[in-house]
């Protein structure tokens, strides 16, 4: 097994979500080898922000892409080589802000990769500010009264956009988390990990997650239950919420056809 | 038809085949060994306004339409009161009496001859291929198997229709030549000929968002998506597009995108993240009149700049504007192929004119380059971003098959060898020296190519780029002064081979209002315009009038 550490200095303020991810993670890569995935075959994109560091900190294969484009990156690379196990990285600001369509048009395609949400609820590394899955009142530079926008609902959002993997995890579960990404990397499909990811300098939310947060028995089997149980008041429900199959996009688009792979030569290309 | 030339104007409203019965007339002169081209004008609406469609057609070659009808075939009032102004004092004019009436000409009752022939919805451009076949003595046999063969549906009533409308035409000409075996030929738009130049290089995957005039350049990838074996993705955008693009680009396939300049716009951060990641990117800007939204189907010279400062950052580009058809096809395949040598994006600049005019396309035995990658050795120690002497680090693609053991980091941060982020002063003066260093490889690769060319002979010069050399070329087959027509194909890198006109006086003809390439030219070769000649109403020169506005500006 290759040793996926790189020699990147780590830079994320101690006591960060994103520690929990990183390592969470790295179990993951290790177990999904296990199945008899090669490791050469996972590629990997983020977005900007604290969570895009992550990159840098994984030995492996992919593009640190532009702020809210990851997930458009990693579409691209899936559609060219379909063999690779695409993951994509993305912040809350990444995915649902900058990038909202990306991600909405991935899950509408069943697009087969995997979209890992790091939800700390802020813009960390631009210094606070409030993100589209900021709480209601949040208090950030430029939201000094409070945000007065209501936050989006990632999990019953993706379900309706089309996504056919739903899935909560927590930083600080790495157990459970482990074994969601690998469930999620597994699905053919467009798969959804939400990892709630307390941000220790501007929303420290690790009381409020260890207090609140519930592993989910089975997955509901109607998509109506995966609804109430994702958007539960008391509980934050954690595990897979939604899973169905379904025809995925490079199928539908080429069949068996490896557009990479199966690249017509030189030879054959004669003008008509 | 040795010396002369012959137009045809078919006009009437969006949705009643005016471009397509324009497309098969000049297949039919095609067929008979003529040259033709067409341009279509048209709104941005789906059914009614005003649609027209002009061919040229000669026996020697022709680079745009003339703005003169021979034959004037009209559905509508609005035809027949925009265009009878500009028909010749010879040239016949057919219109729908049914719907409209004119002093000169024929009226022929298309409305009442449709309800006695179509059952479900008519087909009026039917009329016009009867006309344009009874004027130039087509048999009816020959009209009824083109019917047959251009259009799949209703041919009986086509036919009978067709046929009813060929009885009333009294007037013929003999321009071409029936007896003679018909040719085959090879009818192709701007657009589609930037398809196929791309894909003989090596285009495996092409990624758009529709926008006029760059849609076509989509629907021909679409078309051709399995004959040709392309991957055709329309993307929610043009910033997922191009996203997309450059993650296919990594993942090993040529890649190609395009718009116009509103969409190419959205696509300005991704073009700098090519230059960043070094992702070897093709991109077609196909321009329209801007700003913003601008005049939606019409054409325009107003991105040069764009293209030339496309993306933030300093990084290396190709910028290059094809001033043919034909050129279209070679220079997009020598584009791809630069593209991937150098590991650069590149900007195919163009046109409406260009991209949606359609042309005979001869063939040419003239070799295009392939785009192949420097490739590298897999293992653990591949570096992406390896530092060499000429700046072009080995690409390798992900994939245990491909790649085994061996880790590619692309970044849009600046970054070590290796591909890891770096902000340290001396590691980034390394990797943008390294970048750098390509300047001078792109430079001499491209002089492989025609960077320019030059058209006519004669001591005073004319300076042109992009479709407005196909208007100049055609204008100066009406002048009785001689003139050399110098037109950059390559304009970043600019040519070498142009430094020989440096500090010359020279007329400059474009399609902006603000004279950008009259600038262009003195910054990069200190030419002296002693008249700029521009056209910014989105509408093509008349070779005949630009003949007239030089024979002036060169007596100035």
């Amino acid at each position: 097994m290759r040793d996926l550490n790189t020699p990147k200095t780590n830079t994320w303020c101690p006591g960060c979500g994103n520690f929990g991810i990183l390592n969470s993670f790295k179990n993951s890569i290790v177990r999904l080898v296990e199945t008899g995935i090669n490791v050469d075959d996972i590629v990997i994109t983020c977005g900007i922000g604290c969570h895009g560091k992550i990159f840098d900190y994984l030995n492996l294969s992919g593009m640190y892409c532009l702020h809210g484009r990851a997930l458009a990156t990693a579409q691209g690379i899936k559609l060219a080589n379909p063999d690779l196990k695409v993951i994509c990285f993305g912040g809350d600001g990444d995915s649902l802000g900058e990038g909202l369509e990306h991600t909405l048009f991935a899950a509408k395609r069943n697009l087969d990769v995997t979209l890992i949400l790091h939800n700390n609820g802020t813009y960390g590394l631009t210094t606070g500010q409030f993100s589209p899955l900021s709480q209601k009142g949040y208090q950030g530079l430029s939201t000094p009264k409070g945000s007065i926008e209501t936050p989006f609902r990632p999990i019953p959002l993706l379900l309706e956009a089309g996504a056919t993997f739903l899935a909560r995890a927590y930083s600080a579960r790495p157990e459970q988390l482990c074994a969601t990404i690998v469930n999620a990397v597994l699905h053919k499909g467009f798969s959804f990990v939400e990892v709630l990811q307390p941000c220790v300098s501007y929303n420290n939310s690790y009381q409020h997650y260890n207090r609140i947060v519930k592993e989910l028995e089975t997955i509901p089997e109607k998509p109506d239950q995966a609804l109430k149980l994702a958007t539960d008041q008391d509980s934050v429900f954690l595990g897979v919420f939604y899973q169905e199959h379904k025809p995925v996009f490079h199928e539908e688009l080429y069949q068996n056809r490896n557009p990479f792979r199966d690249r017509i030569p030189a030879s054959h290309r004669t003008l008509p | 038809m040795k010396e002369r030339t012959y137009t045809v104007l078919v006009g009437g409203k969006a949705g009643e085949g005016v471009k397509k019965a324009a497309q098969v007339i000049a297949g039919v002169f095609c067929s008979r060994g003529l040259h033709a081209c067409q341009a279509d004008d048209y709104q941005s609406l789906i059914k009614g306004g005003h649609n027209f469609s002009v061919v040229t057609a000669g026996a020697a070659e022709i680079e745009c339409v003339h703005q003169k009808w021979d034959l004037l075939i009209c559905f509508d009032q609005r035809s027949v009161d925009e265009h009878l102004a500009r028909l010749k004092t010879d040239g016949s004019i057919y219109y729908n009496s049914d719907e409209a009436t004119c002093e000169r000409g024929f009226g022929l009752p298309m409305n009442a001859l449709m309800k006695k022939h179509y059952q479900g919805p008519a087909n009026v451009s039917m009329a016009a291929i009867a006309i344009f076949a009874a004027v130039m003595r087509m048999s009816k046999d020959m009209l009824k198997e083109l019917i047959k063969r251009q259009y799949k549906r209703d041919v009986s009533e086509n036919i009978t229709y067709a046929y009813d409308i060929y009885n009333l035409i009294t007037s013929h000409t003999d321009l071409l030549d029936w007896d003679a075996t018909p040719l085959g030929y090879r009818f192709l738009s701007g657009n589609q000929a930037i398809i196929l130049g791309a894909w003989k290089a090596g285009l495996d995957m092409y990624y758009g968002y529709p926008m006029t005039p760059a849609s076509s350049l989509l629907h021909y990838a679409a078309l051709k998506q399995d004959s040709l074996g392309i991957q055709a993705i329309h993307a929610e955008s043009e910033l997922a597009a191009v996203n997309m693009a450059l993650g296919s680009a990594l993942a090993g396939c040529r890649v190609a995108v395009g718009s116009s300049g509103g969409g190419f716009a959205l696509m300005q951060e991704a073009f700098s993240a090519a230059g960043m990641v070094e992702a070897p990117l093709l991109c077609v800007l196909s321009s329209r009149p801007g700003p913003a939204t601008g005049v939606s189907t019409y054409t325009a010279q107003e991105d040069l700049w764009f293209s030339l400062f496309q993306g933030h950052g300093e990084f290396n580009r190709i910028v290059a504007s094809p001033d043919s058809i034909s050129r279209a096809l070679s220079l997009s395949a020598e584009l791809l192929s630069l593209s991937w040598e150098f590991q650069v994006p590149s900007i195919l600049l163009t046109e409406k004119q260009l991209s949606e005019g359609l042309i005979d396309l001869r063939h040419s035995s003239h070799p295009l380059p392939e785009a192949e990658p420097q490739t590298g050795i897999p293992g653990k120690d591949y570096k992406r971003y390896q530092d060499n002497l000429k700046g072009v680090s080995p690409l390798l693609f992900p994939g245990s098959q491909f790649a085994p053991e061996t880790v590619i980091k692309w970044s849009t941060h600046e970054h070590l060898e290796s591909g890891l982020r770096t902000d340290k002063a001396d590691e980034i003066v390394l990797m943008k020296d390294k970048r750098q260093k390509k300047a001078a490889g792109i430079s001499s690769a491209c002089s492989k190519f025609e960077t320019f060319a030059e058209y006519g002979e004669g001591e005073r010069l004319i300076f042109a780029y992009g479709s407005t050399v196909l208007e100049l070329r055609e204008a100066l087959k009406f002048s009785a002064l001689k003139f050399k027509i110098v037109a950059p194909v390559y304009l970043e890198p600019f040519p070498l081979g142009l430094e020989k006109y440096r500090g010359a006086s020279a007329i400059v003809v474009e399609h902006s209002s603000s004279g950008q390439f009259a600038q262009f030219l003195k910054w990069k070769l200190d030419i002296m315009a002693t008249t700029v000649i521009k056209k910014y109403d989105g509408r093509p020169f008349d070779p005949e009038e630009l003949s007239e506005l030089i024979r002036e500006a060169s007596h100035a």
